[in-house]
């Protein structure tokens, strides 16, 4: 009787969004756990071939600079890789010597407030928020919490991220480095 | 530890010992060593404070360290560049809040007083009503720098006004650090410094700038993957993993055929030479480092300067790496250091060469950079083994090469040359000392002039 009520009540595209919304946010919970199981060669084929991965550097500026707050494509920044580099930061991971993560820290991508900002068809924009949480060692504690936003394209094995921006809610990094995945 | 009375230095001899190379470790650890270094050697030092391009229009300014100081570089009306202590003369609170920007003054937000770009007090509320017009604003400027000079662009200040001109400072071998990246074309600041935070010593990032003894084994899984170019070498010297196989360490083609220079108040220079980086680098890489036998870099650079390839290191803590960069280490407390990654580009290059230098930059150093994830855990554990009664009374080594480096004095430039060895950190920390026994200029100069051998 429920699913009679829902067809009579909620318009059709509405499910659509609402499907939409979950296959998207299925997908950022699978991509999570990917990361947070270390299992950073599957994890990398969830990009596509042509993809960008780019985290800028963030400033604290006078309110009045803010659009200079963030640096720019083709500027310095902490990330700025194509597949090949992250392929490559995958490899590294996984050569066994990569001191920085051996012992290997511990993660926890926590990823929120999932907005589709825009479906092309192909292709989606979609933001989240993200809260990192690593520790490493006996004691250290990283905590990262920022937004991201992808170009999500719809491939025949599903979502693949065809961009990601990264924008960190730091501006001097509180870390020693950023050997984790965003 | 203890430390004395002004005037009385006997007890820093002991801090390290440049016969036996070994260094005590409370030098890293130790706050009193470390207000001593702020006092002594970020007080005193010439030091790096930011490209003028960075700045380029009026207005512009960038907030940059000076030991516990912070300096705001600021460009003027009249295109000339001026250091302001950021801090308001009436009680003291930041004038400026922000890392970088532009400004047409800075008010301050406790009581409004406002300060032109050039420093002085425009502005006092209530000037009639609450001072009656008695308060000299003349009187009242923000602070300078006590000398703000500029070699090629890059900007440099100190806080004692006896400090020798910025020139001598540098001497031929801190010239040769800084044409080493400023000749390389018309150099311009890439927006974007990158900065972030380890809990060391400042000293460790500061020496490790000469240290081609790690990164076959730091950066051994960035070599596996190609990052860095490794010689078909294999070190039998007995790297073993947790499992007790042989690690497989590849040398760097480089680690036979190094350079070192040895230059007054502790800058120094050590790496591959030139010609031995040649023989590494795929040609089409030949030009990150050919551009120095060009005839203006060359006549700058002379006969010794322009045979090195890396790694020059200005005393105290600004290293200029092989690739257009800066890497500034700032201290912020005896274990906390600041690294301050600046990016230069060569405006006379392609779009695609200034892209691909780009990637190099992002992808080598930095927290997220294929190399520099592991120095800083070796340099943040380090620091904290200092910190144990028993650890730290084990010496910290400076012994690979000792006694051998004969220096050979050519065109102004103490040399020696060596396989890969720990001349330059035992030079670091043979001026390093100097400094902190707060000595004349003169004496420091007379200390820190290199001899025949090291
Ligand atoms: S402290 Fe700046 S105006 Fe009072
Ligand atoms: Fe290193």
């Amino acid at each position: 009787m429920a699913t009679a009520h829902l067809e009579t009540t909620i318009a059709p595209e509405k499910i659509a969004a609402m499907y939409l919304q979950y296959e998207v946010e299925q997908f950022y919970t699978h991509e999570a756990a990917l990361l947070d199981h270390q299992r950073f060669e599957e994890w990398v084929d969830l990009f596509t071939d042509d993809t960008a991965y780019f985290m800028p550097i963030r400033r604290t500026v006078p309110r009045r600079n803010l659009s200079r707050e963030f640096t720019q494509p083709g500027e310095m920044a902490f990330f700025d890789d194509d597949k090949a580099t992250l392929v490559g930061r995958v490899q590294k991971l996984g050569t066994g010597t990569a001191w920085a993560e051996d012992p290997p820290s511990r993660t926890r991508h926590l990823v929120t407030n999932v907005r589709i900002i825009e479906d092309l068809g192909t292709e989606l924009t979609v933001e989240t928020c993200f809260h990192l949480y690593r520790t490493r060692l006996k004691s250290e504690i990283d905590e990262w919490i920022g937004r991201r936003e992808d170009v999500l394209r719809r491939t025949e094995e599903g979502f693949r991220i065809a961009r990601r921006d990264i924008y960190l809610d730091q501006t001097v990094l509180l870390s020693q480095n950023l050997s984790n995945f965003f | 530890m203890t430390i004395e009375a002004p005037g009385t230095t006997a007890h820093l001899e002991s801090l390290v010992n440049v016969a036996t190379g070994e260094l005590d470790r409370r030098i890293f650890s130790d706050e009193e060593i470390f207000e001593l270094e702020m006092q002594h050697i970020f007080g005193r030092a010439w030091l790096f404070l930011c490209h003028e391009t960075q700045i380029p229009k009026k207005g512009d300014f960038f907030e940059a360290p000076m030991g516990k100081d912070n300096v705001l570089v600021v460009r003027q009306r009249d295109r000339s560049i001026k250091a302001l202590l950021n801090t308001c003369t009436h009680r003291g609170n930041a004038v400026c809040r922000a890392e970088e920007g532009n400004v047409r003054n800075f008010m301050c937000t406790y009581h409004g007083w406002t300060f032109g770009l050039d420093g002085e007090l425009v502005g006092v509320p209530g000037m009639s009503d609450f001072y009656r017009d008695e308060l000299d604003r003349t009187k009242h400027p923000l602070r300078k720098v006590a000398q703000l000079d500029n070699y090629k662009g890059f900007i440099f200040a100190t806080m004692d006004p006896q400090a020798p001109p910025l020139l001598e400072f540098l001497g031929r071998t801190g010239r040769i650090a800084i044409d080493l990246l400023a000749e390389r074309g018309d150099i311009e600041a890439r927006p974007g410094v990158q900065k972030f935070t380890l809990n060391c010593n400042w000293k460790f990032t500061a020496d490790n700038a000469f240290d081609y003894y790690h990164p076959q084994i730091t950066h051994i899984s960035a070599q596996a993957v190609g990052m860095i170019p490794s010689a078909d070498v294999n070190d039998t010297g007995g790297a073993k993993t947790d499992e007790g196989k042989a690690l497989g360490v590849q040398r760097l083609p480089t680690d036979l055929d190094t350079l070192v220079a040895l230059g007054e108040y502790g800058h120094a220079i050590s790496g591959p030479s030139l010609d031995s980086m040649l023989r590494t680098l795929p040609p089409e890489m030949h030009e990150l480092v050919t551009w120095r036998r060009n005839p203006g870099p060359l006549a700058a650079l002379g006969p010794v300067g322009s045979r090195f390839a890396g790694h020059p290191h200005l005393f105290p803590t600004a290293w200029f790496t092989m690739d257009a960069q800066i890497s500034l280490r700032v201290p912020r407390s005896a274990g906390v250091t600041e690294v301050w990654w600046f990016s230069f580009k060569d405006r006379n290059e392609s779009p695609e060469e200034q892209k691909a230098q780009l990637g190099r930059q992002i992808h080598s150093f930095g927290p997220a950079g294929f190399l520099e994830q592991e120095d800083g855990e070796n340099w943040s554990q380090s620091t904290a083994q200092t910190r144990g009664g028993a650890s730290r009374d084990i010496p910290q080594l400076l012994k690979m090469g000792l006694g051998r480096g004969k220096i050979i004095h050519e065109d102004g430039v103490a040399r020696i040359e060596a396989p890969v060895n720990e001349h330059a950190q035992l030079w670091t920390y043979l001026s390093w000392l100097a400094w902190v026994k707060g000595t004349s200029w003169d004496e420091l100069r007379s200390a820190t002039t290199p001899g025949d051998y090291i």
